[in-house]
C-alpha cells in the first residue's frame, strides 16, 4: 500500500486533505514569503493518531510537518513539497486546569489565551504572552520557546513547562519532564522546548500558573530621541527595578499605530516607552513613582498613566496590533528579531537607520527594550519590485545583531527565514553538535526538515563562511 | 583505582587538549568540580579525573546587561561575592553553595535552593555555554543575551548530565538584581497545613520568593522594597495566626532557619541524602511516609520540602546501611525521581544506584550515544539505566 493510502486507512478519508485548493491554505505560516504546497495534510483527533502518522511517515521516509495555527513568523512550519502536514487543530482540550498544584493539563491545539481564561476563575494565568497569543496555540509555543512582552520578568515558555508527551520521530509516544522539574537525567524537556518541530511533535502539555498580581500599573513616556528612551531603559535597570514589561516604539510604528481610531500614543513623538510594573501593591507603587522619575531625568516629553484596566488594555492592543497595524501605512514588510545587549540599543538603532536610508526602504522599530529584542518592520512594496532589497535588508540586520554580540532570534525562531544565516552566529562544530542531538531523536532526519541548520539547497551550495565573533575578537570567548 | 591521572587545565585550550589526550588513551574519566557532589548517583569507573577547579576566572562581566560569563570552574560563592558589589545576583541558592560548589558543577548536577520557587534551577538562569565533549569536539550554544532561541539549547542537555556528555568549559549566566528588603515569615506547622498556608500566601499574590517546609517550620522568604515587604509582612502574618513569626532580613533566627535547610541538604559523613520530586499536594504524604518508614526501620529522618515545585530532600542519619536501603526503597516506590545524594557507607553494595527509569529513557540513551559513543565519560554513572 501507498504511503498515502496507509495514512487515509489510518486516520479516516475526511482527515486527510489532498484537493490542491485546500492544500493551498496550509502552503505558508506567518512568513508568508515563502510558500511550498505539501503532498498532503492530516488532522489527527488525538495523540493516538498522531503517533499513526508518524508510523507511517517513518516506515516510508515521508517528513512531516507539525502545524498549530500557522503564527509563526520564521517559517517553521513550511511544508516539505514531497512531505506532509500534521496539523494539530483538532487537540484543542483543556484536560484539566488545577489550582492546588498550580499547574494546567492541555493539548497542543488550545490558544495561548485560553490556557490563562480557562485558569482566571481560580485568579490564575499562564505568563508567556506573545502577540499572537489570541490564536497561536500552546504546540507552536513549545516549538519556538516563544516569549512576549513579559517574558523580561517571567521568562520563556521553557520556564513554564513542566512536562509534555511528545510523539518521536519513529512514531513512539513517551512523555519528557515529569510532575516536578526536580528530576534525575538530561533535560531533554528544555531541549526540545524551542527546537522548532525538529524533535518531535507534542501532544500534551503541562504548563505552569502563576497568580495573578495583585497590582499592575502601565504608563506611556514619550521621548524627542530615541536614544533619550534607551537610556531611560537603562536607568530603570541600572535602579534595580525589573519591569513586567518594557517596549519601545519608535515614531514610524507610532505612525502606524495611530492610524488606527482607539489609538493612545502621541502621534509625533519621537519615540514611546511602554512600561509596566505588577507585583505586590506597595512595592509596585514605589517602583512605580521611580521609573516616573528616571523616565523624567532622562527627557521625557509626557508620561501618560493608564488610569485603569480598560485604558491598560487600550495601551497593549496599539502595541500588540503594530505589526498589523504596519499594513495601514505599507503593502508588504518583514519582521526581524534579532537580539543585542541592552546596552547596545542606540548603537544598534543608528546603524538600522543607516542602512535602510543606503537601501531606500523605511524600517520601523517596535521591540522588547528591556531585554534588548528588536522587531525592525522593513517596510517595502511587492508591486515595486523592492522584495529583493527589503529581503537583503532585513538579513543584514539580523546579522547585525550578532556582530553586536547579539542573537539572531529572541522568539520567533530560525525556521527556515534564518537558518542560512546561522553560521554567521555559530561554527561548524557549533552546528554539528546541535545535530548529534537531533540525530539522537531523529535519525532519518523527516521531523521538519529544512528548518534551523542550513543546508546547501537552501543556501546554495556555499553557506555563508563563518566569522569570528565580536567576542571571540573581543577575547571575551574562544573557538578553537 | 591506585593511580589515577588527573588533568587539572586552566583554560578552554587546556582542556579541549586533555580531552584530546585522554581520548587517544582511551581513558575513562571522571569529571570533577569542587567534589561537592561527586556521590550523586552510581559511581563512575575510571581511569582519570578532569578536574574543572583551575578553570574560575571570570570572562566578562556587564552590569548593564545583567549577564556574567565564566569559566566553569568558578564557586558559585566567589561569583556571588563578585556581583553584589553591583548589587545582583544569580538567582540561585543552593546549598552546596556553600561548600564551595562550582556554577559548572551546579549545572550538571541541575542543582537549586529554596528560590527555586521562583526562579527555577540552574537551568532557568543560564543563557550560554561552551562544552568540550568526549573527542574534543568544542562546541557553543546560546549566548550573551537573555532572550535567545537562536538554535538548540545545549545547556538544558548539560543541565543534569552528571559528566556523562562533556565537560562545561565556559557558562554564562542572567542575572537579578539585589532585593532592597527581606524578611522571613517563619510558622511552626506539621507538612499539610505547611502546604495549605503555603497555597493561601501564593493565591493571596503575596509573592514569596521561597517557601519551604523544613524541621516542622514553614519558611516563606519575601523580597522587595521596604515598604512592600513590610506591607505583605503585615498581611501574611494575618493570615498565618498564632505562633508565627516574622523575622526581619537582618535577624539572626532568619538565618539560623535557612541555614538549616542547606544543612540538611548537605548531610554529613555517615548520612544518606535523597532527592524527591513530586506533584506539590504530595508533600504532605511524602512527609508523613519519611516518618513511618524511618520509625519502621529505626532510623533518623529529617526532610525538608520546596512543597509548590515538589522538590524535597530526605537525610538519614543513625542506623545501618541496610536499614537505610530498606527506607530509600520506600522512598523510591512513593517517587521514582529520586537521586541518592550520599550513600551510607555500604549501601550501595545493598541498593542499584538508579529506581525506576523515566520514560523516556531510551531518548536518554541514544542521547548518550551520539555524545559520547565509546562511554568514556563518567561510565556507570547513570546505571543501571545507561
Amino acid at each position: 500500500m501507498s504511503w498515502s493510502a496507509e495514512l487515509v486507512e489510518a486516520l479516516g478519508r475526511e482527515n486527510v486533505i489532498t484537493d490542491p485548493a485546500r492544500l493551498r491554505t496550509y502552503e505558508c505560516d506567518g512568513l508568508t514569503g515563502y510558500r511550498v504546497q505539501p503532498a498532503m495534510v492530516v488532522l489527527p483527533r488525538s495523540a493516538g493518531e498522531v503517533a499513526a502518522a508518524v508510523r507511517v511517515c517513518a516506515r516510508h521516509g515521508v517528513p512531516f510537518v507539525a502545524r498549530g495555527a500557522g503564527t509563526g513568523l520564521s517559517g517553521g512550519a513550511l511544508p516539505v513539497a514531497d512531505g506532509i502536514v500534521i496539523s494539530l487543530q483538532r487537540l484543542r482540550r483543556i484536560m484539566e486546569v488545577d489550582p492546588v498544584n498550580l499547574r494546567a493539563v492541555v493539548e497542543p491545539g488550545v490558544t495561548n489565551l485560553d490556557i490563562s481564561k480557562a485558569a482566571a476563575p481560580y485568579g490564575l494565568y499562564y505568563a508567556p504572552d506573545p502577540s499572537s497569543q489570541q490564536v497561536c496555540t500552546i504546540g507552536g509555543n513549545v516549538a519556538e520557546n516563544s516569549g512576549g512582552a513579559h517574558c523580561l520578568k517571567y521568562g520563556f515558555t521553557v520556564n513554564h513547562v513542566l512536562a509534555a508527551e511528545v510523539v518521536l520521530a519513529d512514531g513512539t509516544v513517551t512523555r519528557l519532564g515529569g510532575e516536578s522539574p526536580q528530576l534525575p537525567g538530561y533535560d531533554l524537556l528544555g531541549a526540545f522546548i524551542g527546537s522548532e518541530g525538529t524533535l518531535g511533535i507534542v501532544t500534551q502539555v503541562t504548563v505552569r500558573l502563576l497568580a495573578k498580581p495583585a497590582a499592575i500599573r502601565t504608563m506611556v513616556a514619550d521621548f524627542a530621541t530615541v536614544a533619550g528612551a534607551g537610556d531611560a531603559v537603562t536607568g530603570i535597570i541600572a535602579a534595580g527595578i525589573v519591569p513586567a514589561a518594557v517596549e519601545m516604539l519608535d515614531n514610524l510604528a507610532i505612525q502606524a499605530v495611530a492610524a488606527s481610531t482607539e489609538s493612545v500614543y502621541t502621534p509625533d513623538t519621537a519615540a514611546a516607552l511602554v512600561v509596566e510594573l505588577d507585583g505586590p501593591p506597595d512595592d509596585v507603587a514605589e517602583q512605580f513613582d521611580e521609573v516616573q522619575e528616571i523616565c523624567r531625568r532622562n527627557g521625557s516629553t509626557k508620561i501618560m498613566v493608564a488610569a485603569d484596566a480598560e485604558h491598560r488594555a487600550l495601551i497593549w492592543r496599539g502595541r500588540k496590533a503594530a505589526f498589523a497595524a504596519v499594513g495601514r501605512i505599507s503593502p508588504n514588510y518583514f519582521v526581524q528579531d534579532g537580539v543585542v545587549p541592552r546596552g547596545r540599543l542606540a548603537e544598534v538603532l543608528g546603524r538600522i537607520a543607516a542602512m535602510a536610508d543606503d537601501a531606500g526602504i523605511r524600517v520601523a522599530n517596535v521591540f522588547h527594550a528591556g531585554d534588548g529584542n528588536l522587531h525592525p518592520l522593513v517596510l517595502y512594496s511587492e508591486g515595486e519590485g523592492q522584495h529583493d532589497r527589503a529581503e537583503h535588508l532585513s538579513t543584514q540586520i539580523a546579522e547585525l545583531c550578532v556582530e553586536l554580540g547579539g542573537s539572531l532570534s529572541g522568539e520567533h525562531g530560525i525556521g527556515a527565514d534564518k537558518a542560512c544565516s546561522m553560521p554567521r552566529m555559530f561554527g561548524q562544530d557549533d552546528l554539528a553538535t546541535m545535530l548529534r542531538l537531533r540525530s539522537a531523536f531523529d535519525p532519518d532526519g523527516l521531523c521538519n526538515p529544512g528548518k534551523v541548520f542550513p543546508t546547501p539547497r537552501l543556501c546554495g551550495e556555499r553557506p555563508g563562511p563563518y566569522r569570528p565573533h565580536p567576542l571571540e575578537e573581543a577575547g571575551v570567548i574562544e573557538r578553537l | 583505582m591506585s593511580t589515577v591521572t588527573t588533568y587539572r587545565p586552566s583554560t578552554l585550550a587546556d582542556l579541549r587538549d586533555a580531552m584530546a589526550e585522554s581520548a587517544r588513551a582511551g581513558e575513562r574519566l571522571a569529571v570533577a568540580g569542587a567534589g561537592t557532589a561527586v556521590e550523586w548517583g552510581g559511581a563512575p569507573e575510571h581511569d582519570a579525573v578532569l578536574d574543572t577547579t583551575a578553570m574560575s576566572g571570570l570572562i566578562s562581566y556587564n552590569p548593564t546587561d545583567m549577564t556574567v560569563a565564566v569559566q566553569a570552574g568558578m564557586p558559585l560563592r566567589s561569583l556571588q561575592e563578585t556581583l553584589a558589589g553591583n548589587a545582583q545576583w544569580v538567582a540561585l541558592d543552593p546549598a552546596l553553595a556553600a561548600a564551595g560548589a562550582t556554577v559548572g558543577g551546579l549545572v550538571a548536577t541541575a542543582d537549586a535552593g529554596p528560590v527555586r520557587h521562583t526562579f527555577g534551577a540552574s537551568r532557568d538562569s543560564v543563557i550560554g555555554v561552551t562544552v568540550v565533549l568526549a573527542d574534543a569536539t568544542v562546541a557553543r550554544s546560546g549566548g550573551h543575551v537573555i532572550k535567545n532561541v537562536a538554535g538548540y539549547d545545549l545547556a538544558k542537555l548539560f543541565h543534569g548530565s552528571l559528566g556523562t556528555l562533556g565537560v562545561l568549559a565556559e557558562v554564562v549566566l542572567r542575572l537579578h538584581p539585589r532585593p532592597s528588603a527581606t524578611a522571613t515569615l517563619a510558622v511552626p506547622c506539621h507538612a499539610a497545613a505547611a502546604f495549605d498556608l503555603g497555597g493561601r500566601l501564593i493565591h493571596g499574590s503575596l509573592e514569596p520568593v521561597a517557601v519551604e517546609w523544613c524541621g516542622r517550620v514553614l519558611l516563606a522568604r519575601f523580597d522587595g522594597t521596604a515598604g512592600g515587604v513590610e506591607d505583605r509582612g503585615r498581611r501574611a502574618m494575618a493570615l498565618a495566626g498564632d505562633g508565627a513569626e516574622w523575622l526581619p532580613g537582618d535577624d539572626e533566627r532568619a538565618a539560623a532557619h535557612w541555614a538549616a535547610v542547606a544543612d540538611l541538604v548537605r548531610g554529613a559523613e555517615g548520612d544518606t541524602v535523597v532527592r524527591l520530586g513530586t506533584a506539590p499536594d504530595r508533600t504532605p504524604s511524602l512527609a508523613a511516609l519519611v516518618a513511618r518508614e524511618a520509625a519502621a526501620h529505626d532510623v533518623d529522618a529529617a526532610m525538608t520540602s520546596s512543597p509548590f515545585a515538589g522538590a524535597h530532600t530526605v537525610r538519614l542519619r543513625g542506623g545501618t546501611a541496610s536499614q537505610h536501603a530498606a527506607v530509600v526503597t520506600a522512598l523510591r516506590a512513593a517517587a521514582p525521581a529520586a537521586t541518592v545524594c550520599r550513600w551510607t557507607p555500604g549501601l550501595r553494595d545493598q541498593l542499584p544506584a538508579w529506581g525506576e527509569p523515566p520514560p523516556a529513557v531510551a531518548v536518554l540513551r541514544a542521547v548518550k550515544r551520539a555524545f559520547d559513543p565509546n562511554d568514556r565519560l563518567g561510565k556507570g554513572r547513570f546505571a543501571p539505566w545507561f
